[in-house]
């Protein structure tokens, strides 16, 4: 059967090999062209925190990008993945400000929106869902977002997509395996169980290959009736992104499929990404070995290195498996929080907590306190009532409680004015004002971006900046320039 | 979907379509006459077929030749530029029947503005005001258009474009002699010896819109101001049309994308407008149904890449920008840097430029297909390069344009640069809002 892949390059590959960081808007629309020649089913291509890093990070006005890419892209619909109710800040908006949000998102050329909510709080998806239809023509995909727990075996992920089946709202599901933790094994029984409830909305598969089990379980998974396969095109596929692009059409091939999308085009988008990929000194993704730990405490490599370094400046290195396996527990009495963000900082670093400190839960951050407060949504198991009892039983968490909430869009459009225009405003009211000003000040993006150039500019731009500097070498192979200032006419 | 394109056109609009093409994922084939065989394009283009002899007529301008090496080359497309066969209907015609597609709207839109007369026909039938006037076969019919017209009165070949065969009457003693004038250059010239006599707006500005349309939709991508002409040759464009009111250009605006809805209009398009200079009531001239010299000041303030527009449209995508999403930003000018000595009426000055040094930096774009050691051929038109600075407004446009020229330089041949470094500092050009008459100003 005919299999389509969806590509996240620009939005999942980015965010997961290069810290969202990686990628600026002449960079995504140099490859918008090609992109669209390849005849993806969707591109996974922005989050309300991928538009905060285009403003503080590249000073990019993320409307302007979704605008531009749009228009290089008639076909392709462009995709934003969102937990529903939020943008940018962490509060719950108020649902007038995000009916704003996704009204102007849709205006600008999004046409595929996925509903991501890690507590699968089925109200909270559908009522988003409903929102997003109100302002515009988008299909909308729920998120059964996996991991191992307790919990989350395949009854629990059929009763989800069940309840959803209950909105018009919803055009497609996917499996999304942010952690790479779904085997083949559990592929065969997961998506049956699924297809079995969904009638004839399709379904998708989303797995992260961290373990090197993602592109097996993609593989399964086209056996199983699903629809798509989202993958990252060359650097920006393997390591903890999804499988990457070409392998997987090879395989695909291989295993008796068609797939639906031009080679030929594919390899040329493939090579722009390596060539900017060198040019920009981004590590591309690449195959990882299996770590069966990994199943256990689902700890991914940023987060591992991070706590790992913390011990080690604390003196407490060997404590190491203490934290991993207090992680464990917290995750449980937390109510099996899926790893997403901001969750696997937040359960880490109470375990690091938990364990350095005198008393288990004597130190809690704020973020823990909102969490078991609700404020990130209702925890999919409850929360350990002594535990619950011990977070509360603080004079923070009463601070914490009486916490404003996401101020009305009324109040806000009273801060910021009635006359301004409804994307800065919405850039405004969750982003620092200097951060939006130095977007608008430095105008719109470049068009285009050349790989080969750009460590030339980068040079440049350095020599630029040192207008005293008295010599300047330049030295490669074979090839050695030495300009030393001197006596002039 | 295009997968080899076929560029029939040379110079800067030659690489401008190719530098497109290639990040599309396209194959690029250059047609190129013998003279063009060693240019810039033909180096960057993925190939190259000779189309003919340096002469035009059996090269640019031969639909026989064009279509013979389109076919050759296997294309499945043929962007044709601006100028030479770009709104020639026989041409969209015979591509068309050669199983190719023509990066040009409909067949039915190019005939529909072929001529101006028909042009005039259909911007009536759209609903847009035009300018008092009519056509003439003969002289008599042509004083009788005078009378009802009145001084001055412009007369122009029906079939012409580009300003020539143009001519300016201003009393009725001229009348006689310039409508022999007339109709013998534009016979000459196109093979139609009708005129068009049409009122003068005196102090008349040149504005126009850039549109899209993909036959069903259409939008504007707004104003561009090409006020600053010499015998009707553009010398500057700067986007928006500076100094206008603000309902003005809207009811421009809206007026443009009416006729290209009212033409079912498919890809890049330009309608012309005169805008008296001091009332700013408009007049709709004509609809250039080809990409123009002056798109890059569009493309500046709106950041859409319109070869990549007709591209798509040619292509059969439906056009996916929204009225909505053009948000233009800031303010662009662009010159036109022509191999002429322009202290002596503009004579050509082909040869070989020594040195092309152009200038470089943020908000500064060069469109050009020249550099050190380059060919101007006496063959074609003198355009080497075009200059295009942009700024978050007009003033700093304007001062953008004056350092940039600043470090232009070219040798070898004559250029308009020191021409362009006088408007630069000119203070009605500074002052912005200038019309048609403001080159003669210069001159004085």
């Amino acid at each position: 059967m005919t299999i389509n892949l969806v590509d996240v390059t620009m939005r999942d590959g980015n965010q997961s090999l290069w810290g969202a960081t990686g990628l600026n808007t002449a960079h995504m629309l140099q490859a918008a062209a090609l992109t669209e020649r390849v005849g993806f089913r969707a591109v996974d291509f922005t989050s309300s925190s991928h538009m905060a890093v285009a403003v503080r990070y590249f000073q990019n006005n993320p409307w302007e990008r979704i605008r531009r890419m749009r228009a290089a892209m008639p076909t392709t619909p462009l995709q934003f993945i969102t937990t529903g109710l939020r943008f940018i800040a962490w509060q719950q908006a108020d649902p007038d400000f995000m009916r704003l949000v996704y009204r102007r998102l849709q205006a600008n050329g999004i046409r595929r929106f996925v509903m991501l909510d890690p507590m699968h709080e089925v109200p909270a998806v559908i009522e988003a869902a409903r929102i997003i239809k109100q302002e515009g023509e988008a299909e909308v995909m729920a998120a059964l977002t996996f991991t191992l727990s307790d919990v989350h075996d395949d009854v629990f992920y059929a009763g989800f997509a069940k309840a959803l089946m209950a909105s018009p709202d919803i055009d497609l599901f996917y499996i999304k395996d942010p952690s790479g933790l779904m085997s083949v094994d559990r592929v065969r029984t997961l998506a049956p169980a699924i297809k079995a409830v969904i009638g004839n909305r399709s379904l998708e598969v989303h797995a992260h290959n961290t373990l090197g089990f993602g592109a097996l379980s993609s593989l399964e998974a086209a056996k199983l009736g699903i629809s798509a396969i989202h993958v990252g095109v060359g650097p920006g596929g393997d390591g903890s992104s999804l499988p990457e692009a070409e392998r997987m059409v090879a395989n695909l091939i291989e295993a008796g499929h068609d797939v639906a999308i031009d080679r030929a085009a594919l390899s040329q988008l493939s090579d722009y990404w390596q060539r900017l990929a060198r040019a920009e000194g981004l590590p591309p993704g690449t195959p990882q070995g299996f770590d069966a730990s990994f199943l256990r405490h689902q700890i991914a490599g940023g987060v591992m290195t991070t706590i790992k370094r913390q011990l080690e400046e604390l003196g407490l290195g060997h404590r190491l498996a203490d934290v991993i396996a207090e992680t464990e527990q917290v995750r449980a009495e937390l109510g099996y929080p899926i790893m997403v963000t901001p969750f696997p900082q937040m359960v880490m670093s109470q375990a690091l907590f938990n364990v350095i400190g005198d008393r288990r839960y004597a130190q809690v951050s704020d973020q823990v306190i909102r969490y078991v407060l609700g404020k990130f949504g209702k925890p999919t198991n409850p929360v350990d009532p002594a535990v619950l009892s011990t977070i509360l039983d603080r004079p923070h968490a009463k601070a914490l409680i009486a916490e404003k909430d996401f101020p009305s869009m009324a109040d806000l459009r009273k801060t910021f004015g009635a006359t301004i225009n409804d994307e800065e405003f919405l850039l405004r009211a969750v982003m620092p004002g200097d951060q939006v000003d130095a977007m608008l000040s430095a105008g719109r993006s470049r068009a285009s971006y050349t790989p080969e150039v750009a460590p030339l500019i980068a040079l440049l731009k350095q020599l630029a900046a040192r207008p005293a500097a008295r010599d300047i070498v330049v030295e490669r192979p074979g090839l050695r320039i030495a300009l030393h200032s001197g006596a002039s006419l | 979907m295009i997968r080899r394109l076929f560029i029939a056109n040379r110079g800067e609009i030659a690489l401008r379509i190719i530098r497109t093409a290639r990040r599309m994922g396209m194959v690029s084939i250059l047609g190129a006459s013998e003279a063009d065989r060693d240019s810039v394009p033909a180096k960057m283009a993925d190939e190259v077929a000779i189309i003919g002899p340096a002469s035009s007529a059996q090269s640019y301008l031969s639909v026989e030749a064009v279509i013979a090496a389109a076919k050759a080359a296997k294309a499945d497309a043929i962007h044709p530029g601006y100028g030479f066969l770009s709104e020639n209907a026989a041409f969209a015609v015979a591509t068309a029947d050669a199983g190719i597609i023509f990066v040009g709207p409909d067949i039915s839109s190019l005939h529909a503005m072929g001529d101006k007369l028909m042009a005039r026909k259909v911007g009536i039938e759209a609903g847009l005001p035009v300018v008092p006037g009519g056509a003439a076969a003969d002289k008599e019919a042509a004083r009788a258009r005078a009378e009802e017209t009145g001084y001055p009165l412009l007369l122009k070949a029906v079939s012409g474009g580009g300003g020539r065969g143009m001519k300016r009457v201003d009393a009725q003693q001229e009348l006689d002699s310039q409508i022999d004038l007339a109709m013998a250059e534009a016979q000459a010239a196109f093979g139609d010896s009708r005129v068009y006599v049409e009122r003068f707006i005196a102090c008349g500005r040149h504005v126009e819109v850039q549109v899209l349309g993909d036959g069903i939709s259409a939008i504007h991508l707004g104003t561009r101001d090409c006020s600053i002409q010499r015998r009707f040759q553009k010398l500057v464009e700067e986007a928006p049309a500076p100094a206008m009111p603000d309902d003005k250009r809207a009811a421009i605006e809206l007026a443009a994308v009416n006729l290209t809805r009212h033409l079912n209009y498919s890809g890049a398009g330009t309608v012309e407008f005169l805008v008296d200079a001091e009332t700013f009531d408009f007049y709709f001239l004509e609809m250039n149904a080809r990409i123009q010299v002056e798109h890059p000041v569009t493309e500046a303030i709106t950041g859409v890449d319109l070869i990549e527009q007709q591209l798509l449209i040619a292509g059969g995508a439906a056009l996916s920008l929204t009225q909505d999403m053009i948000q233009p930003l800031g303010h662009a000018i662009e010159v036109r840097i022509n191999a002429e000595n322009w202290q002596a009426d503009f004579r050509p000055s082909p040869g070989t430029v020594t040195r092309a040094a152009w200038p470089a930096g943020p908000g500064i774009r060069i469109d050009t297909h020249m550099t050190s050691g380059g060919e101007v051929t006496p063959f074609y038109d003198s355009l080497i390069g075009k200059l295009i600075v942009s700024g978050a407004t007009r003033e700093e446009a304007v001062k953008r344009l004056g350092s940039a020229l600043e470090q232009l330089s070219i040798e070898g041949v004559d250029t308009t640069r020191d021409l362009h470094r006088a408007i630069a500092v000119d203070e009605r050009f500074i002052a912005g809002g200038v019309d048609t008459r403001f080159f003669e100003g210069l001159a004085a």
